[in-house]
């Protein structure tokens, strides 16, 4: 399972990254901390042309990375505009987290992508669980530290 | 409530924020199939600057005291290290799995909300944490 440790690193970056969320939300308006991640993605660009092959790939592809990574900031400015809408964060933020049932009805049907019986119930539960999880009961922001 | 009663007005870009997401998956998938996981970070990036320049140009409520500059900017490099992960799964791995086992990350935040924001635990995130559990069980065999 060479998707496993990826997948794992992936999962505690982003925890990590939720709880800075927590506590900068305290700190900055979500406009504002959208722009200031958006300037920590561009300071470790540098890193990454190391091992770059951008120049090198065909135009369908570039569009594709491009896009990913629009409809990733698409997707936090369409639940920052929820929220400020009037969305309890108790509701919308756990109904935002069945986003991974798109990807997988996307990958069933395009993708031709098939699960065993086993891998079926541990992805239907790893969908469930991450909507418990989300889950925040609608309390005052957290004071100042 | 008054937020019951707005359900409407919000519902739209809720749905859209999670078609969205979905979508993202869908799409790391596809262009990990021939992009490294480096250059699909740097082509992200890319993608991330129309929302930022938008946010800028209608000057859309901006306001950051310097700890939240710095918390922006952390999180930018932590989520943008995950995002690099997250590629590198995708491209060796199922979007059907691997988008949903990754989407599991709310499980970290909530066990380091407990023990450094002493956030308590709801009934709801500990049914979570033991189903999430169980998916890593299943999926990891």
């Amino acid at each position: 399972m060479p998707w496993l440790w990826p997948s794992l690193i992936t999962i505690l970056m982003w925890g990590v990254v939720g709880l800075f969320q927590k506590i900068g939300s305290n700190h900055s308006t979500s406009n504002s901390l959208f722009l200031w991640t958006t300037a920590g993605y561009i300071v470790i660009l540098p890193f990454l042309f190391f091992d770059s092959h951008l120049l090198s790939l065909p135009t369908r592809s570039i569009g594709i990375g491009v896009v990913c990574g629009f409809t990733n900031c698409l997707g936090a400015w369409s639940l920052y505009t929820a929220l400020e809408r009037g969305a309890r964060a108790s509701v919308a933020v756990p109904l935002t987290a069945l986003n991974p049932l798109v990807t997988l009805v996307l990958a069933l049907i395009i993708l031709g992508e098939r699960l065993s019986a086993m891998q079926s119930a541990g992805v239907v539960l790893a969908i469930v669980a991450g909507v418990l999880l989300s889950y925040e009961t609608d309390q005052p922001k957290h004071d100042e530290h | 409530m008054k937020a019951d009663r707005q359900v409407w007005h919000w519902l739209g870009p809720a749905l859209a924020a999670l078609v969205w997401w979905g979508l993202f998956g869908f799409l790391a998938k596809l262009g990990t199939a021939d992009v490294n996981a480096y250059d699909m970070q740097i082509l992200f990036t890319i993608g991330a600057v129309p929302i930022a320049a938008y946010i800028i140009l209608r000057r859309l409520r901006m306001k950051a005291d310097r700890q939240g500059r710095i918390i922006g900017t952390v999180i930018g490099i932590l989520a943008g290290a995950g995002g690099i992960a997250y590629f590198a799964a995708m491209a060796r791995g199922k979007a059907s799995i691997v988008g949903p086992i990754t989407a599991l990350f709310p499980m970290v935040t909530v066990l380091l909300a407990t023990t450094i924001l002493k956030e308590r635990l709801n009934k709801a995130q500990i049914a979570g944490i033991v189903l999430a559990l169980i998916s890593a069980a299943l999926l990891a065999t």
